[in-house]
């Protein structure tokens, strides 16, 4: 319209743009409100005779205003459309619209719909009937409908995996054309033909006399995965296109079953190429864990290429002639066999006593057949493994121990019907090394090892062939490996055996080359058809879906529609067999959109119009001028409450405030629509809330300082003598020792944390409960865990001897009866104890008749009688007494002795506090002082 | 009303500087002058203290100080609450400071002040807030007149805007001064209502009754406006001058101790004379 890209949807509408100069004059008649004003003395003129009062004019502004507001309103009305889509404009009949829908329409899938969406938009406001075709609907008779409905079908419509065949659409486009003569359809193509459709709408067009118009991208952006080769030096991608043109770059990337990506490569394909090799120069362990390769810059199911055991390692089969009861399995050929082959093939071993192990590892796809103890090969065997070979089998064969040199048609060379011991009773010559790898032959380049020496071997008949057929040679030129092409595979046979008794070639890295390199050159096996058949008759080999495909490569689970693959399934993805893993997880089999030697054609477009498939989309303007026009009555809403001064009346500020929000409301309104697009929730950042709980500062301050503790008894003349007493000796011991204990601490055992504290002073109290379980679980864990508590029972006094036992014991041996407490002895006079810093012979307290127990020490030999100190490797857990030794150290705040001491002499006091001295020096130091008695003798040894 | 109180403090003060006695000679208690005695006064007249010094026998003559009784009344209609943007304060509220302003100078001059219909005349040191209260619990609100005829002998100051029609001002006033009493009247009016301001379409509002004139162009009704109100205020000069009252004019632009100024020239001089 005019010019612009601009169509209207009900342009009848327009036509109430003729009432504008009505409204204008509408407008213009009614005058805005007045200025109210209040004036006191209006009385005064209250009684003039009125003059004619002719009303004031709108202003102009405001006038156009309003004019705009309507004009806006009509306009939004007659449901404008930009960039209305020419194409679907065009015609009159029922517009038929085709999608192509195959994996290869998934790179530009999002500009495809748009189109059609446009497409089908404009023709329904055109108010054509429209019919949707995507081909990877069923080919039956198309029935138009209206559009909303078509864009409803368009929604649902997704790429598929799998390739489609244009051809199956071709008898319905084309009844349907020649039934509606006034129809007219455009396909929207992605230019790639996968089976050999390449001409179907070149066809139908020219039938249809040029009714067809065909949307394609401009090139097209498919591209292809199609096979992969799992050569000995990198994995090698197959990548395709459809078109030969300009050259493109892109990436590939290779990922694992877990979808972790284990490398990126890039390729370059050249221009005027239709494929390339990308290769993945990753090691070869490494390599085997791909599962997926995927185009990083064209995602579609046709770009993805799934990997299964077939492509990753190569499914050795070992068998050997060993009887089952091998004495020495690590030394025998098929452990060397197999550990040579393990990194990099799946070592199938045929069980020991089989009856046809060929049979059975032929079955499961073995690639490479090893024989080795096995000597020559006849009947139905030697004709099946002739069959493999042909397929392309490698037949791996060492030489035997015990069976004479094997001479069949699977050989690569005659052998001579005895072999060659070197270095043996027989033989002069010393065992030969390995000298040269053939040129030509599979191990050309590798690095000779200097360590293979072959004391025996079987040796070839010499003839014209053998030098060629020599792939390994040693020093005097006799063949160590000898191979030869059969049909697709190869035949190769070691001269010596795969366990050491002939060299030590099975020791050597080049084993495990040579075996690589061998491997390498077999092809994929696929399994035999009648075998197959037999094991579905078996039930075994039906692989369910297990991970598919969607059409833009992404793993999703399987759709209904998926039906299980036979295990030899090698056919490309189909709707009944979408690509993706099929069977278990551990290996499962993996089916490709594409096959592997599929080609990309592209669509043939002679003798049509193609036009490019993006066009630019049409946006429907109601929204946006709906948006405008409430701005438009936003602002005439503010110009009339502005003349009649309300405004004004307002502050300035507040009347900015309302203005500002207006704007801002009316903004909002505008921006909504791109905003509610763009506005796709994130999800939310878990945040780690898992913290180590913060450590409490008496904690720190507990731990930071050495300090003595005591048992809270709940008996506070007792636990002040507790603290007094341990006061008096911390005061004794930062003085005397090296030691500078904090201020003691009393502890309530059920609740306080132990662990911070060396020693602890128990006072037990007649009559008192023993503490919670828990408290005494608390206390055994201390005493386990490397504390030392000092029991004191304060009876010494009381205590006749005999049976009785006083209360406090009794408390005491109550608490300890469910505690593991070692073996206790009264403290002997060279127990370490006694010599940690004084030299004491007992422990007194405020009475000096108790006796001290302490755990008994684990005395080792007799000479150790003579040694003056005795200690074991440990602290004594556990030390009781009955002295009452906080008694005896308390002092109070001046210093004088709180209690009076029984018997009471002077040197008690002393001995009590040096006592208390030696407890803590022991429990801090444990049995240092009993190794300072080694002293003397070290300084002798030294020479002093 | 403190705010007012504290303007009207304000006011008098600047006023009453310029204020002084009556300069007459009176029944108050200050000295005025001697003068010597004439025979036939009473006996009881002559200032002994002052003869004995000479020969001859003086009188003591003092100021006249005879306190007067002066009745406010302020026009508390809901005409008098208008303040329009060019003014600082609404016009009762201006009312209000001349009245307290008027009644705190002239108790300091010696009168008495009362509030007609309101409290009986009086010569407190704090007038200025009993009036306040007193004008609180006045029920005259509303009301543009008393009608309340005044003892001989007493003045009235009536404050207000006087917008209403000249036959009930002149009533009005010449009830309360059918006993003798005179008066002043100090007419305050709002810049809006000298200037008229208006132009364009204007709807005008009667605060009194909510009366609303619509007005295509009030450009035009101006002049119109102004002549009226001019005969309005020639009118009222006129009634007041028939009644030898004094008539101050005070525009709520102005200070008020200026009005304040003219009311105590007037009353000391020219209403008197």
């Amino acid at each position: 319209m005019f010019g612009l890209p601009l169509a209207f949807t009900i342009p009848a509408v327009l036509a109430a743009l003729a009432v504008l100069p009505v409204l204008y004059w509408l407008l213009k008649m009614t005058p805005p409100p007045p200025t109210q004003a209040v004036l006191p003395t209006l009385a005064i003129i209250r009684d003039v005779e009125r003059k004619e009062e002719t009303p004031a004019h709108t202003p102009w502004w405001l006038l156009l205003l309003r004019l705009l507001l309507a004009a806006i309103v009509i306009l939004a009305m007659a449901g404008p459309l930009w960039n209305p889509d020419v194409d679907a404009r065009a015609g009159r009949g029922p517009l038929l619209v085709v999608m192509d829908n195959s994996w290869s329409a998934a790179a530009d899938w999002k500009e495809r719909t748009e189109r059609a969406n446009a497409l089908i938009e404009t023709a329904g406001a055109a108010g054509r009937p429209v019919a949707l075709r995507a081909i990877a609907d069923e080919p039956v008779d198309i029935l138009p409908v209206a559009a909303p409905r078509a864009i409803e079908q368009l929604r649902s419509l997704v790429p598929v995996p799998h390739s489609l065949d244009r051809k199956r659409h071709q008898a319905s486009i084309q009844s349907f054309l020649e039934s509606n003569k006034e129809a007219s359809a455009i396909w929207l193509t992605d230019r790639v033909s996968v089976l050999a459709d390449n001409n179907v709408i070149a066809d139908i067009s020219n039938a249809a006399s040029g009714r067809v118009t065909v949307l394609a991208p401009d090139s097209s952006a498919s591209l292809g995965l199609a096979s992969v080769v799992n050569a000995p030096d990198a994995l090698t991608v197959r990548v395709i296109r459809a078109q030969t043109g300009e050259a493109m770059a892109g990436n590939l990337k290779a990922s694992d079953s877990r979808g972790r990506p284990i490398a990126e490569t890039r390729f370059l394909m050249p221009q005027n190429a239709k494929e390339v090799a990308a290769r993945f120069e990753v090691p070869l362990e490494i390599r085997n864990d791909i599962a997926r390769i995927e185009s990083l810059e064209r995602a579609s199911a046709g770009a993805v290429l799934l990997l299964d055991g077939r492509n990753k390692r190569k499914r050795v089969g070992v068998i050997t002639g060993e009887t089952t009861d091998t004495a020495q399995p690590l030394l025998s050929p098929a452990y060397f066999i197999a550990r040579a082959l393990g990194p990099f093939a799946d070592v199938r071993e045929a069980p020991r006593g089989m009856p046809d192990p060929y049979g059975r590892l032929l079955e499961d796809g073995a690639a490479v057949l090893v024989l080795a103890d096995v000597g020559t090969l006849t009947g139905p065997t030697l004709n099946r493994l002739k069959d493999f070979v042909e397929k392309g089998g490698v037949l791996i064969r060492f030489a035997s121990r015990r069976v004479a040199a094997p001479s069949d048609a699977l050989l690569p060379v005659r052998l001579r019907r005895n072999e060659r011991i070197m270095g043996g009773v027989l033989s002069w010559d010393t065992p030969r090394k390995l000298a040269s790898f053939s040129t030509g032959g599979p191990f050309e380049g590798m690095v000779l090892p200097g360590d293979v020496t072959v004391s025996q071997q079987v040796l070839a008949e010499p003839d014209a062939t053998l030098p060629e057929k020599t792939w390994a040679a040693l020093e005097d030129g006799t063949p160590l490996v000898t191979g030869e092409r059969r049909g697709k595979g190869h035949v190769v046979l070691f001269h010596v055996t795969a366990d050491t008794g002939w060299s030590s070639l099975p020791l050597s890295v080049a084993f495990v080359e040579t075996l690589r390199r061998l491997t390498g050159l077999a092809e994929i096996m696929g399994e035999n058809p009648e075998t197959a058949s037999q094991d579905i008759v078996r039930g075994e080999t039906i692989l369910p879906p297990l991970r598919n495909l969607d059409g833009f490569g992404a793993f999703r689970a399987p759709p209904v529609t998926a039906e299980p693959v036979k295990r030899n399934h090698n056919e490309p993805a189909s709707v009944k067999h979408p690509p993706g893993f099929y069977g278990v997880a551990e290996s499962p089999l993996a089916v490709n959109t594409l096959a592997a030697n599929a080609e990309l054609t592209a669509v043939n477009f002679s003798g049509l119009a193609v036009k490019p498939l993006v066009a630019g989309q049409a946006i429907d303007l109601r929204g946006m001028l709906m948006s405008l026009a409430l701005l438009a009555f936003l602002l005439d809403a503010l110009a009339a409450l502005w003349l009649s001064g309300a405004l004004s009346r307002l502050r300035p500020s507040r009347a900015a405030t309302a203005l500002l929000l207006a704007t801002v409301v009316s903004a909002l309104i505008v921006a909504q629509p791109a905003f509610a697009q763009q506005n796709t929730p994130k999800p939310a950042d878990p945040v780690r809330t898992d913290k180590l709980p913060a450590y409490r500062a008496d904690d720190i301050e507990a731990a930071l300082t050495t300090r003595l503790a005591y048992v809270i008894t709940g008996d506070a003349a007792v636990d002040e003598t507790s603290r007094l007493g341990l006061q008096g000796l911390s005061r004794n011991l930062s003085t005397r020792t090296a030691l500078d204990p904090g201020e003691p601490i009393g502890l309530d055992i059920s609740r306080d944390e132990l662990t911070y504290y060396p020693l602890l002073y128990w006072p037990m109290v007649a009559g008192r409960n023993p503490p919670p379980e828990a408290a005494i679980r608390r206390i055994e864990s201390y005493m386990k865990g490397g504390g030392t508590i000092v029991f004191d029972t304060r009876d010494a006094l009381n205590n006749r001897g005999g049976n009785a036992t006083t209360p406090e014991t009794q408390l005491m041996r109550r608490i300890l009866a469910t505690i593991d407490v070692p073996d206790l002895e009264a403290i002997p006079k060279d127990h370490v104890i006694t010599k940690t810093f004084y030299i004491l012979d007992g422990f007194v307290g405020r009475y000096n008749t108790g006796k001290t127990w302490i755990e008994v020490l684990q005395r080792n030999q007799e000479q150790d009688k003579t040694r003056p100190a005795q200690a074991g490797d440990r602290v004594s857990p556990i030390i009781i007494t009955g002295n009452d030794l906080a008694a005896a150290w308390a002092v109070d705040r001046s210093g004088q002795p709180r209690f009076p001491l029984v018997p009471g002499d002077a040197r008690q006091r002393e001995l009590a506090i040096r006592g208390g001295i030696n407890i803590v020096i022991y429990a801090l130091t444990g049995n240092y002082k009993a190794d300072q008695v080694h002293v003397p003798a070290l300084l002798e040894r030294l020479g002093q | 009303m403190p705010r007012l109180a504290a303007d009207a403090r304000r006011a008098a003060a600047s006023v009453n500087a310029g204020v002084h006695g009556r300069r007459r000679i009176g029944q108050g208690e200050t000295f005025w002058q001697f003068r010597p005695f004439v025979s036939g006064e009473a006996a009881a007249r002559v200032d002994w203290r002052r003869s004995a010094r000479e020969d001859r026998l003086h009188v003591r003559e003092r100021e006249w100080e005879a306190a007067q009784s002066i009745w406010l009344f302020i026009d508390r209609s809901l005409s008098m609450d208008y303040c329009s943007t060019m003014a600082p304060m609404a016009k009762l509220e201006r009312a209000v400071v001349l009245g307290l302003a008027a009644a705190d100078m002239l108790v300091r001059g010696g009168e008495r002040v009362g509030l007609m219909g309101g409290t009986p005349a009086m010569a407190s040191r704090r007038i200025i807030e009993r009036l306040g209260d007193a004008l609180l619990m006045q029920k005259t609100l509303g009301q543009k007149f008393l009608k309340e005829p005044l003892p001989p002998r007493s003045e009235a100051l009536l404050i207000g805007d006087f917008i209403a029609p000249l036959q009930e001002i002149e009533a009005s006033l010449m009830a309360i001064a059918s006993r003798g009493a005179r008066g002043h009247l100090i007419l305050v009016s709002d810049p809006a209502e000298e200037l008229f301001p208006f132009t364009g379409q204007t709807e005008l509002i009667d605060p009194e009754d909510g009366f609303r004139l619509r007005l295509g162009e009030a450009g035009g009704m101006a002049e119109t406006y102004h002549a009226r109100l001019a005969a309005h205020r020639e009118g009222l000069r006129s009634i007041t001058n028939r009644l030898g009252w004094s008539l101050t004019r005070h525009v709520t632009d102005r200070p008020a101790s200026e009005a304040l100024l003219r009311l105590s020239m007037a009353m000391t001089s020219g209403g008197r004379s």
